[in-house]
């Protein structure tokens, strides 16, 4: 054991240590005001809409791995913009990141991965399999 | 023939036979027969004076008693045959059955004695002996009489062992069309089905083969129980051994709501209840009013109702460049026939009114058409614009009422078959010309009426022989000797050209003898018209008979529910826009540019006004489908956006106009009596051209009379019961 | 008919007023997701704080700022009623517990009705519950909302069938947030929380005052 983690030193290492990470005092403040937490960490990867995704094993388990939603989402960042590929890493069913993971299955019919689109237009409206009580008229088409 | 001994008959119709009348509908009747000095008798120890000639079991209902019964049924005449009303009376050394005793002066009748309850046990025993326990998957579960009676009578176990052995009597089931179900395992022979048959439709079918246990209801031969009245005996029967086939398993009587409404299929504005659930018309019954259609209803109006769930408008449609009907907004919809409107010449709008319309639809139309500068508002039926034309209310009404039908002794129809055009009606007949020795002539074509009757002949001049008094024929006779004669004018003849002389010609025979009758009260001449919206929409000024409006050329149509196939494309210019609202795509939708959905009539609270012109209010079962509105909403909405705002904007608002217009249209239940007769005839005298055609009438079959409007034309079940009756029409029977 | 004409010009102000007004209020779901929802949004564009981008004036602009503070009040300090009815309400409590500690996003318990914003059923409805529930519903003071938690309450669930069960709390309150699941992990009543304060951000509270 170290002195300086003796003395309880290298906490003050860490804090200096994050605050340079995440861009100086001005962009921790930024940081924190965005997703109320900064945290030094190893740059993992980077999605398609550029998320990005750190680890660091200092934090205890649960916590070491986590996302810094892509800046265009600003404040409205949400679970749900974490795509498939990434979202098996994140909550520790694989340790093999997308692109170290020469397993990962790619096949023409899987669909494009979109966020929760609940509360805009392009929601799920669920829909009725049952046949309706009222069958509605149908106008002769012209010319028949 | 069924027709009665003259003492039975006076029996069946004396006031209190009927048990709980009102009083006003039977005014006539009253008058008829001396009143008889009232007899006392005690049920259980109250005593209570009634009429010589009551039944126990009516005497027992004065004091609020009610015996239990099967059989007995009030409008059907006494059998005694099931037992179940067998009560103690004092002196008599068995228990008696009560539907079937006259009362006796002193009589002491004992309704819950000891003897009384062992001999209701007695017979709930034996009548549970072959009755199957299938409760739970009877149609009938709920509602039914055997239940509720078993329970509140009956004992709680049997005697009869025998039939764990014997097992209890199957019965095969008969096929009696497509209406109604039976599962003859059930019945308990207490031949009430038999009875209406016979005796209300007018139908000798039904009937009993076999005795003992071996005893059977049915028809003798394989055939179908065919009538306009059918349905009824679903009603009638007690148990669950006939009901109903389109309502066959789909619900309890407990799950359902009920909603008091009114029929609009006939003219005669039937009471009836819808009985929904989960937002969906399951069936409709009858609803008692005595003075129109008792307890009765005629098969379209109780069975059409699946026709509600088809063939509806649910979006408003618009033509787009294709020519094609495509669903769009209300705001799309609204706006287009707006500018359709607005860019219309005054005199070339054309608004025409149909069957179903309701009088708020008709009188926000009438507005709103008012208002934009035109006074072109039809109807799809005519009437004679000469004389007094609509003007006088007495000219287009049932001005007897239906009720009083029943006290007439001498009835003439001309051009008209009831049976087919007003059911219940012809069932009134079918009752006076049964117990009060009523008689009937007819001009017209030979109709089967299910009773006899004079036949005149069809040629239009014989009613302007007998308007003149010179006709050598008897009915002239029997019509002046008559105390209270009644004429009946279809008003299919209306159409015509003949029509205004024959209107003419029938106004001044029917007042003619109305001036002669002792009785002032008494009104004779009756005109039946076809729809329920007529009579609404002549009151609110109509004009009628949409032809010549037609060959004007019209530049805009608006059809408010108008299918009867009178408005065409090939009668209208080219580029004329045709807005439809209604509630059902057939004839007028199939030819609109503009298609705005309305409402049915279980689905709105509206005003009709019957033949009578008795206004009454449907209202709202369920509620209009997918995108459909309040027809009278739709026209305000149209009104706001043309410009030409209405100045009503709720349903009280629209009712005070209605009454402004006509206080009849909005007292509910009433009729007002109508005066002007002597104006009205002194009016037609001019109009009495000779006549030289004949009278014909649409229905003239039983297959004629199921699909006549739009809502009838969807239904399933009327178009099964259209080829059941053709089926019928090839059977040897 | 000039008259009717000059009169016919203003037509589609009036049509518009008059659909406003609720005539017609009633239209199927789809129509209703067109007017009231958001745009989809692409992954790839920026996506400013406020969901009112679209004044076309000073004062609108000034009232939808004035709608993003109250809403971010709002959504800030949601007070849960809770209505713990079944296995749910464990998963409720497990919310309010450190590990996931919904105090973070200023939501509160409340014992309460008069005092809370939102109401979580937690739970399967019975019959005999949905009058209490109904109660409780109308006693909480405007802004309210509910968030259905769990298959029971959302539609009735393995329960759909029973006697005595209503066939979801949507037939007793209207509900905003449907969180699925028998029962939904915490963090899956979480998220239905945040997709309750995204809701929230876009309410037109002082927006629709002023268009009226």
């Amino acid at each position: 054991m170290s002195l300086m983690k003796y003395l309880a030193l290298d906490k003050v290492a860490n804090f200096f240590n994050i605050i340079r990470l995440n861009g100086g005092i001005r962009g921790s403040l930024y940081k924190l005001y965005r997703q109320d937490e900064i945290k030094d960490g190893v740059l993992i990867g980077e999605d398609k809409f550029g998320n990005k995704y750190y680890e660091n094993p200092r934090y205890f388990y649960g916590r070491n791995r986590w996302v810094e939603y892509a800046d265009q989402y600003y404040l409205n960042y949400d679970a749900s913009q974490v795509p498939a590929e990434w979202y098996g890493w994140l909550h520790y069913k694989t340790d093999l990141p997308p692109h170290q993971d020469p397993s990962r299955p790619k096949y023409k019919w899987m669909a494009e991965f979109t966020e929760n689109l609940s509360g805009t237009t392009g929601q799920y409206t669920p829909y009725s399999t049952t046949r309706p009580k009222i069958e509605p008229w149908v106008p002769k088409k012209a010319g028949q | 023939m069924l027709r009665q001994p003259l003492t039975r008959a006076l029996a069946l119709s004396s006031p209190t036979r009927v048990a709980p009348v009102v009083p006003a509908a039977r005014r006539f009747a009253e008058q008829v027969s001396v009143q008889p000095e009232k007899v006392e008798v005690f049920i259980d120890d109250k005593p209570v004076y009634v009429l010589p000639g009551t039944t126990v079991l009516q005497a027992a209902a004065q004091v609020g008693v009610e015996i239990p019964r099967f059989c007995y049924h009030e409008r059907l005449a006494v059998a005694g045959n099931c037992r179940m009303c067998l009560v103690e009376v004092e002196k008599s050394p068995k228990p008696v059955a009560a539907c079937a005793m006259p009362v006796m002066k002193g009589m002491r009748v004992k309704t819950n004695s000891d003897l009384t309850r062992k001999a209701r046990e007695g017979v709930m025993e034996f009548l549970l002996v072959n009755h199957p326990l299938d409760c739970p998957i009877c149609d009938q579960g709920g509602e039914c009489d055997l239940q509720d009676q078993s329970m509140a009578f009956g004992s709680d176990r049997s005697r009869f062992t025998d039939i764990h052995f014997s097992g209890k009597r199957a019965v095969e089931d008969k096929d009696v069309g497509p209406l109604i179900k039976t599962i003859m395992t059930r019945c308990i022979h207490c031949t009430r089905c038999i009875r209406f048959a016979s005796e209300v439709a007018g139908v000798d079918d039904f009937g009993t083969t076999g005795r003992g246990t071996d005893m059977q209801v049915g028809t003798y031969v394989e055939k179908m129980f065919l009538s306009e009245l059918s349905g009824n005996i679903i009603d009638l029967c007690p148990v669950g051994a006939l009901t109903s086939k389109p309502y066959s398993f789909a619900a309890r009587p407990w799950e359902t709501r009920r909603i008091d409404s009114v029929d609009v299929l006939d003219p005669l504005g039937s009471n009836i209840v819808v009985a929904t659930r989960t937002n969906e018309v399951l069936r409709i019954l009858p609803r008692t009013n005595e003075e129109i259609n008792e307890e009765w209803l005629s098969d379209k109006s109780r069975f059409a109702c699946d026709g509600l769930k088809r063939q509806r408008l649910v979006t408003p449609m618009l033509k787009d460049s294709r020519g094609n009907l495509t669903p769009v907004e209300w705001e799309d919809a609204i706006v287009a026939a707006a500018r359709a409107l607005r860019d219309c010449p005054p005199d070339k709008i054309l608004a025409v009114a149909g069957d179903l319309a309701d009088a708020e639809a008709l009188i926000a139309l009438k507005d709103f058409v008012n208002r934009l500068g035109s006074e072109n508002t039809y109807t799809e039926q005519y009437f004679p614009t000469g004389g007094s034309g609509t003007d006088l209310r007495s000219s287009y009404l049932l001005n007897t009422k239906i009720a009083n039908v029943e006290d007439a002794d001498f009835v003439l129809l001309i051009g008209t078959n009831v049976r087919f055009e007003a059911p219940l009606l012809n069932a009134r007949i079918r009752k006076a010309f049964i117990h009060n020795e009523t008689d009937v002539a007819l001009i017209g074509p030979k109709v089967d009426l299910t009773y006899e009757y004079t036949y005149v002949g069809d040629s239009a001049s014989l009613v302007k022989d007998l308007a003149a008094g010179t006709s050598s024929n008897e009915v002239l006779k029997r019509l002046e000797s008559a105390k209270r004669p009644v004429v009946i004018l279809g008003a299919d003849q209306l159409k015509t050209e003949e029509g205004a002389a024959l209107l003419a010609y029938t106004q001044e025979l029917a007042l003619r003898l109305q001036d002669n009758l002792q009785d002032k009260e008494w009104k004779v001449l009756n005109v039946l018209q076809r729809t329920a919206s007529q009579v609404a929409a002549l009151d609110i000024g109509y004009k009628q008979g949409v032809g010549e409006a037609l060959a004007a050329g019209p530049r805009v149509v608006y059809l408010l529910g108008a299918d009867g196939g009178v408005v065409t494309r090939e009668a209208l210019p080219k580029d004329t826009v045709v807005i439809y609202q209604g509630h059902h795509g057939d004839a007028g939708a199939s030819i609109a540019d503009v298609v705005l959905p309305g409402a049915a009539y279980t689905e709105k609270r509206a005003t009709y006004v019957n033949a009578e012109g008795r206004a009454q209010q449907t209202l709202p079962a369920v509620t209009p489908p997918g995108l459909a509105r309040d027809d009278w909403k739709i026209i305000r909405a149209l009104s706001e956006v043309s410009g030409a705002g209405l100045p009503y904007d709720n349903l009280d608002e629209i009712r005070e106009r209605l009454s402004q217009v006509s206080p009849a249209l909005v007292a509910y239940g009433d009729v007002q009596a109508n005066n002007y007769f002597a104006q009205a005839r002194a009016l037609a005298k001019s109009l009495q051209k000779p006549v030289s055609g004949k009278l014909d009438v649409q229905l003239k079959q039983l297959e004629d009379y199921f699909m006549t409007d739009a809502i009838s034309r969807a239904s399933p079940t009327m178009a099964k019961c259209v080829q059941a009756v053709l089926k019928q029409k090839t059977s040897p029977y | 008919m000039l008259v009717l004409k000059a009169l016919g010009a203003s037509a589609p102000n009036t049509v518009l007023s008059f659909m406003k007004k609720g005539a017609f209020a009633v239209a199927p779901a789809v129509d209703q997701i067109r007017h009231t929802h958001l745009p989809a949004p692409s992954p790839t564009e920026k996506r400013p704080y406020s969901p009112f981008q679209d004044a076309s004036n000073m004062a609108e602009y000034a009232v939808a700022r004035l709608d993003d503070l109250l809403n971010w009040g709002r959504k800030g300090s949601m007070w849960p009623m809770t209505f713990g009815l079944a296995c749910c309400a464990v998963e409720m409590m497990h919310f309010a517990a450190p590990r996931y500690d919904m105090d973070r996003y200023g939501v509160v318990f409340r014992a309460s009705p008069r005092q809370s914003d939102v109401m979580i059923v937690a739970g399967t409805l019975t019959n005999k519950m949905a009058p209490a529930l109904r109660k409780v519903y109308d006693q909480m003071p405007d802004p309210r909302w509910v968030i259905s938690m769990g298959s029971c309450a959302n539609g009735g669930g393995y329960y759909h069938y029973s006697y005595s069960v209503v066939r979801g709390c949507d037939r007793i309150v209207p509900v905003d947030i449907y969180v699925p699941g028998c029962p939904p992990t915490a963090e899956a009543l979480l998220y239905g929380v945040l997709q309750l304060q995204k809701k929230v951000k876009r309410m037109k509270t002082t927006q629709i005052w002023y268009r009226k």
